[in-house]
């Protein structure tokens, strides 16, 4: 086995290995022609074909071809510097009979010379230099191949009446070579226990058997089908085994394991989709770049809750510092799980292997690796708003894609203004910039200004005013901006980027004058140049307000900050000095921030009144500049500026948003956790995946494994990482890669048969397992790809053949026989037996007591007692069974990833923390335990008792009942002989509750 | 070893049938019935000799201080730290802390003393384990890979950082299985006031069947073992309960007779038969009556209130930890085989762990002396029944604290550096490897320091396991308590 043999080492007992000291001090006259270059001729070799086994990573002992200094410590003899004959390494790599590399190609003649002529030249090694593995494995290998059209095998004439769908003829082949029969067809009621269980995951009613097994149509079986599938559970039970590979949850697991509220809608959205039958190309892409792809399509972009729902390092992300190393190593691991979630779901490929080094068997190099990180450095895990209704998302993108497009034409039109102004303007600017010099001598005071509240978005009006006591004359009035360092800001910190100053009698400002209007385009800052204007006739008033309508950034966050507010008679004093000051909102931390610092007569900056006024005087002529220029352009800008408006006012009059947790690139930032906006971050190729150690910056790429299918991924601009995520699926769900198309039809098939046709669903790789029927596999990919990639097309296909029809019992001496020869059933000579998973059980002890509570969607029921804190408290003991809104189907519950469900994890439910392509069946006292006395198991026991007693008067026929409705056939004499007895001492509930945990209750035939 | 068995990608294939015993969902046909019940590991099919060679221990107690216990004032005495005591501390390069920038130089709250014959150092707070002191060895260059409490506590508790993978303990059920059908292998006494960061993920047996992951116990709870029994007020009394198992059985075994092939059903019937006889067994582990009252003192189970200046008081702090430690000994006689101890419970206000940001003395003084009472305790006590020698106590911590303060009276974490220690079968007592420097901030060789990698490989080795033996292929990737790495650390081996 491949394995086996790679496993002995080269530590052969004699083996020689030499001290390449000597040479490193001091290299041996070259004794061969042309000198050989170490970097360029030597080391690719030794990568290529010795570091994958002998780097000092992975070899603890003798045999280190990374390093020098590897081969300085070693005791053993392989390289003598100027000997090659003398040089044990050529010996084992040399033709005709080379004993290493192990596994793979050998050198060539011409290679082995390089090795020769190198030791000849006395085998200098760079000093410091450390190789690395570059050997990537090879895609010869069945998974990689592309799909084959393959014909339907030709049945025998003594099996044409058993073959229904072309799996069976594809099964049958292989039987009939492993010289097994298939078994006979199972009896109805088994049949429609199977398929409901399988296609619902509820038990069919007593009722809905009894028609089924009389139901005369000679197509009673294929209805049957039709209808299972067309009913909306089918999707619940379906989206239940998807969000198992999805590793789903409705927290975010480690420490602080907090609720994560809006999960739920992707939940709900992989229910639809199944519902729907959405093609499985579409279903694939959407949940990789459906954001992208489909902006407007309301479920693309909550479909991307995909790649969010996996853990989310709380600590790690929000409150470790920027910059870190903890910071880095959080992120490597965050976009690890989302790169090994899309490829083990959608192409069942283990790229996570190559994460600290080249994948030691499937062909995924590091570099791959972490260019498929890069796809995903753009964005992270967190609530993005959607509108639910697909008309209001088709508006909200229409006009958004116009917004933009009016920005972007304002933008150009401003652009050409500005480009356009007169020498004077200039002069002008220059001059300001002159005067504004802050005094030499002068020193920044303390205190700092007026500091707004801060908001998590410029999009935000604030305001802050002065009192002059009275009505007065004004004639100018002057704002100065603030200087702090903070996040190296400096000076203009927290100066508005928009805002319009006034002038009113009344503190409201209900009725003012506008003195200078500036929200309609952003204001270049001024630094520390004050801001004023002139006024041509003084105007009276009381109050003077500046108004800002869109923020200042400052880390993360926006703000209004002011130094000085200044009020000028026509006599040039300062009215507002000393002025009462009041605000929306305030900081006050005084000295540097508080209201009263706007009034003060301190800031950093030109004082000097006669100065100011000049300077309020030439920006009073800048503007009028501006104004006077192209009259007709201007009149566009106003046009294009009134469009806008519109367009804002249309979208805030949409229904309001909801909120899914998905990958996103928007956010308000909490903390240290801070959006990319769509610009990925950069990610590096690490030596042995370790964040202090990158080698190179990675390339946004797929994998190399197909030449008909390049992983190279085409970017118009490689920076959108919209454009990266798009592009790699488009390339993932191509219908000429082979892998998606296996890997889904596996895929089902696992789910209908207990085990896949490949039994590692998640891993087509040389470690996983090969196919048992490669070619019903590819027949099946090629088929499920050609014809509409539908599921439900795909469940018919599979259940309506005589395969899955067989009975699961062994069957006479011939069923015996093949027992003996194939218990595993790999060959389907019968059909699985299998135990209900967690979900399926307690889904039908509801169903069963009447209980279940058939309502889909919407956010999932909590079985437990809820406490919030720093690490929130989930208490499972709490838990009321009797509580109606934990009756809903399990899907739909609210699953804890740091505390389990006990009572669904001591049946094999699945981790939510680990992507899990198949569960375990584990059966245990603690399991029985659970089911016997878990205090759900009972009320449920109570509750279907008390049903049972109304709805039948004797003893007896409640008996009866039960039987029939939790086993769903008649019940046998000698079965009531045991149970009768039971429910007349110690009451009906213990029928109920015995039931629930008969084997004949859990698994199903 | 060759690298090829370090890596566990490139493993050979050793649970091969217990895999097609587990994961197969069909028919199983010549497979032994014992095979799908708990109280088989790997062991069975090579006992007596271990799995891998002859085992020195069988057991395990693994003491777990959750927050973050102080190395610095515990068991890592620094006489630089006490010279330099208030005065700034630098040590000559950029330090990244988890919430602040380094304080001053710190010494411990409480005097240092030398104890028993090795004349281990150790502070007042821990004065207690001065008595088993030779029974110890002490590794005091730990350092994590993480400085977060939740990735960090799974490093320990797991062997990775991140969630989804089984538990030492788990592990080591999967490998060796139970001694006691009756009671579960791996059984976890968590603080009675919560769950430490991450949860139950900390005892879970990730992709490992789920009945090897830690049941837990909690003896200061009305029902300390879930679901062990039906709920008060419920229908159910003791009569029907038997009753019911009589009918449950003959109407399976009715179902069995067409299905005989099957061996998960009979697997089922049986597993009912030992859920009753855990019903009786686990009770009497939990009833400490019968232990004489020098017991009881001893794990100080009855000591009373001791007022302190913070919400945690040093009684109760000892009564929580002396009940767990006496409710392990009595799993471990019965052959329990690990044993997991949490000190500590969530990370909310006010402290309830050992993640002292705030105040040393305040946090650490009563739960560092209730530890240090139960952990000795235990040890003379297995030492006095004779069942020290095939038990091994690992005391551990998610990571250290900085010998310099946070503010005026706590400290950060310290990832860098910090202590475990071990006890009891195999292990050499008396001993201290692998020293810090002077400050206790990182290993004194910084190339050389101890993983948990390492003390992981320590344990399974003293239990017969060869930690790059012990597999199980999970999405493609042959997984190990010790992923690629780990040395059994010889030095601290009898």
């Amino acid at each position: 086995m491949r394995t086996q043999s790679r496993i002995v080492p080269w530590a052969l007992p004699g083996f020689g290995w030499l001290v390449l000291t000597s040479m490193l001090v001091q290299p041996l006259k070259a004794q061969s022609s042309s000198p050989v270059d170490f970097t360029r001729d030597v080391a690719p070799i030794l990568e290529r074909y010795c570091v994958r086994c002998h780097s000092q990573q992975g070899a603890k002992e003798e045999v280190i071809l990374d390093r020098a200094s590897g081969l300085l410590e070693s005791e053993l003899e392989l390289v003598v510097p100027g000997k090659p004959h003398e040089s044990y390494l050529l010996d084992v790599v040399s033709p005709p009979e080379p004993s290493m590399p192990k596994d793979g190609p050998k050198l060539n003649a011409q290679q082995v010379e390089v090795l020769r002529r190198w030791i000849a030249q006395g085998a200098p090694w760079p000093k410091g230099m450390i190789l690395e593995d570059r050997y990537v494995p090879d895609a010869d290998w069945w998974a990689y191949r592309p799909l084959q059209s393959v014909k339907v095998p030709s049945v025998p004439e003594e099996y044409r009446h058993w073959v229904r769908t072309p799996v069976d003829a594809f099964v049958l082949r292989k039987l009939l070579q492993e010289g097994l029969r298939p078994s006979p067809e199972a009896d109805r009621r088994t049949l429609i226990r199977r398929l409901y269980f399988d296609l619902l995951g509820l038990p069919p009613s007593y009722e809905e058997v009894q028609q089924f097994v009389h139901d005369p149509r000679p197509d009673a079986y294929e209805r049957l089908v039709d209808r299972l599938l067309a009913s909306p559970h089918y999707g619940e039970r379906w989206a239940r085994h998807w969000l198992d590979v999805a590793h789903y949850a409705d927290t975010h697991g480690f420490d602080k394991d907090k609720v994560r509220r809006h999960a739920w809608p992707y939940r709900d959205y992989v229910i639809r989709a199944f519902n729907q039958d959405k093609p499985y190309g579409r279903f694939v892409m959407e949940q990789i770049a459906g954001d992208v792809l489909w902006p407007w399509d309301p479920d693309a972009v909550v479909a991307v809750g995909f790649l969010a729902a996996g853990p989310f390092d709380w600590v790690g992300q929000i409150e470790v510092r920027n910059g870190t190393m903890e910071k880095r190593r959080v992120r490597n691991l965050d976009r690890d799980d989302m790169v090994v979630t899309v490829f083990n779901t959608f192409l069942s490929t283990t790229v996570q292997c190559a994460r600290c080094h080249n994948h030691k068997f499937d062909p995924v190099s590091q570099d791959e690796y972490y260019g498929l990180q890069a796809v995903f450095a753009g964005v992270d895990r967190a609530v993005r708003p959607y509108d639910p209704d697909p008309q209001v998302a088709l508006t909200r993108w229409q006009l958004t894609q116009k917004r933009s497009r009016l920005a972007k034409q304002i933008e150009n039109l401003q652009t050409q203004l500005a480009q356009q102004l007169p020498p004077e303007y200039h002069r002008i600017q220059k001059q300001i910039s002159q005067l504004a010099q802050v005094p030499s001598g002068q020193s920044k005071p303390p205190e700092y200004g007026y500091h707004s509240r801060i908001e998590p978005t410029a999009e935000c009006t604030k305001w802050v005013q002065v009192d002059l006591g009275r009505s007065e004359p004004i004639a100018a009035v002057v704002w100065v901006p603030c200087h702090d360092e903070f996040n190296g800001i400096g000076a203009g910190f927290g100066f508005p980027v928009r805002y319009r100053v006034q002038v009113s009698d009344d503190p409201q400002f209900r009725s003012a004058t506008v003195l200078l209007d500036c929200t309609t385009e952003d204001q270049p800052n001024p630094g520390l140049v004050p801001q004023g204007v002139k006024l041509l006739r003084p105007i009276r008033a009381r109050f003077v307000r500046v108004t800002a309508t869109r923020l200042a950034h400052r880390r993360n966050d926006y703000i209004f900050a002011l130094a000085e507010l200044m009020v000028f008679d026509p006599k040039g004093k300062n009215l507002a000095l000393g002025a009462p000051v009041i605000a929306l909102d305030s900081i006050e931390a005084p000295p540097r921030w508080r209201r009263s610092n706007l009034t003060d007569g301190l800031y950093w900056g030109v004082r000097d009144s006669a100065r100011l006024l000049q300077l309020v005087q030439l920006q009073h002529r800048l503007r009028e500049l501006k104004a006077r220029q192209h009259p007709k352009l201007r009149a566009r800008l106003e046009q294009l500026r009134g469009e806008l408006r519109e367009v804002e006012q249309q979208l805030a009059s949409l229904p309001s948003q909801q909120w899914v947790f998905a990958a996103a690139t928007h956010f308000r930032p909490i903390g240290n956790f801070v959006p990319t906006h769509g610009r990925p971050r950069k990610v590096f190729v690490l030596r042995r995946g370790d964040v202090r150690q990158p080698l190179r910056e990675a390339v946004p790429q797929s994998l190399q494994c197909f030449p008909w299918l390049p992983g190279k991924l085409e970017l118009k601009d490689p920076q959108d990482e919209g454009q990266r995520r798009a592009a790699l699926a488009r390339w993932i769900a191509h219908p000429q890669n082979p892998l998606v198309w296996r890997s889904i039809v596996n895929r089902v098939w696992h789910y209908h048969f207990g085990r896949g046709l490949v039994d590692t669903p998640n891993d087509f790789g040389r470690m996983g397992s090969p196919p048992t029927h490669p070619e019903l596999l590819d027949y099946l990919a090629v088929w499920f790809r050609d014809h509409g990639q539908s599921l439900k097309a795909l469940h018919r296909m599979i259940v309506l053949s005589a395969t899955y029809r067989q009975t699961s019992g062994v069957v006479g001496p011939e069923g015996k026989r093949a027992f003996g020869q194939d218990a595993q059933n790999r060959w389907l000579w019968r059909a699985n037996r299998r135990r209900l998973e967690a979900e399926a059980l307690r889904d039908a002890v509801l169903a069963v007591s009447g209980s279940l509570d058939r309502r889909m969607g919407g956010p999932g029921f909590r079985n437990f007692g809820f406490k919030d804190d720093h690490s929130p408290h989930y208490k499972y003991h709490e838990y009321d069974p009797h509580d109606l809104r934990t009756h809903r189907r399990s899907v739909y519950r609210f699953v804890v990833r740091s505390v389990p469900d006990p009572f669904m994890e001591v049946l094999d439910c699945a981790d939510p923390s680990a992507v899990v392509a198949r569960r375990n069946e584990t059966l245990t006292p603690l399991q029985a335990l659970s089911l016997l006395n878990n205090r759900f198991m009972l009320v449920m026991a109570q509750r279907w008792a008390e049903q049972l007693r109304k709805e039948h008067s004797t003893l007896e026929a409640q008996v009866q009942a039960a039987f029939r409705q939790g086993l769903q056939r008649e019940p046998r004499a000698e079965e009531l002989r045991v149970l009768v007895p039971l429910a007349r001492e110690y009451g009906l509930e213990y029928v109920c509750r015995v039931i629930f945990n008969l084997n004949e209750f859990l698994f199903v035939d | 070893m060759t690298r090829s068995a370090r890596c566990p990608g490139r493993q050979l294939r050793l649970m091969t049938r217990r895999e097609m015993l587990w994961e197969l969902g069909g028919g199983l046909g010549g497979v032994a019935l014992a095979a799908m019940l708990a109280e088989e590991g790997l062991l069975a099919a090579t006992a007596p000799r271990g799995l891998h060679h002859r085992p020195k221990a069988k057991r395990v107690v693994q003491l777990f201080m959750s927050g973050g216990a102080s190395q610095c004032d515990l068991f890592d005495y620094k006489p630089r730290l006490i010279r330099d005591h208030g005065k700034p501390w630098d040590v000559g390069q950029k330090v990244e802390l988890f919430q602040s920038t380094p304080g001053h130089t710190m010494a411990a709250p409480w005097p240092w003393r030398q104890h028993g014959q090795c004349g281990k150092w150790l502070n007042e707070c821990v004065a207690p384990l001065g008595q088993v002191v030779d029974h110890i060895a002490f590794i005091h260059n730990m350092v994590s890979k993480s400085n977060v409490h939740g990735p960090a506590t799974f490093l320990q508790a797991t062997g990775f950082v991140l969630p989804g993978f089984p538990a030492m303990g788990a592990w080591i059920s999967y490998a060796l299985g139970s001694e006691n059908q009756n009671l579960p292998t791996f059984v976890v006494l968590p603080d009675p006031r919560g769950f430490a960061p991450n949860g139950p993920k900390n005892w879970g047996a990730g992709f490992l069947p789920a009945r090897h992951q830690g049941t837990m116990i909690r003896p200061h709870f009305d029902e300390p073992i879930a679901d062990l029994f039906p709920p008060q007020g419920s229908f159910a009394t003791r009569g029907g309960d038997q009753a019911a198992l009589q009918a449950l059985e003959k109407l399976n075994r009715m179902h069995l007779e067409s299905r005989q092939e099957d061996s998960r059903l009979e697997a089922r019937i049986r597993s009912y038969e030992l859920a009753a006889k855990m019903q009786l067994a686990a009770p009497e582990v939990l009833d400490i009556s019968d232990e004489p009252q020098h017991v009881l003192d001893l794990y100080g189970v009855e000591a009373p209130n001791t007022p302190w200046d913070g919400p945690m008081n040093e009684g109760q702090e000892t009564r929580y930890f002396g009940l767990n430690c006496l409710i392990a000994r009595r799993l471990l006689e019965r052959g329990v085989r690990f044993v997991q101890i949490w000190s500590g419970a969530d990370n909310g206000f006010p402290r309830r762990n050992w993640d002292s940001h705030e105040d040393i003395r305040r946090d650490h003084w009563p739960l560092a002396r209730a530890m240090a009472r139960g952990a000795a305790a235990l040890i003379l006590d297995l030492h006095r029944r004779g069942l020290l020698e095939e038990t091994i106590i690992l005391w551990t911590t998610e990571f250290g604290r900085m010998p310099c303060s946070q503010g005026s009276k706590g400290r950060d974490h310290n990832p860098s550096v910090f202590t475990n220690w071990l006890a009891g079968g195999g292990i050499r007592g008396g001993v201290t490897y692998g020293p810090s420097d002077e400050w206790s901030f990182k290993p004194a060789d910084p190339q050389r320091p101890t993983w948990g990698y390492d003390v992981h490989a320590t344990v399974l080795h003293l239990l017969g396991i060869d930690h790059t033996r012990l597999t199980f292929r999970h999405n493609g990737i042959d997984r190990r308590l010790t992923d690629v790495h780990g040395h059994v650390i010889h030095e601290i081996l009898a």
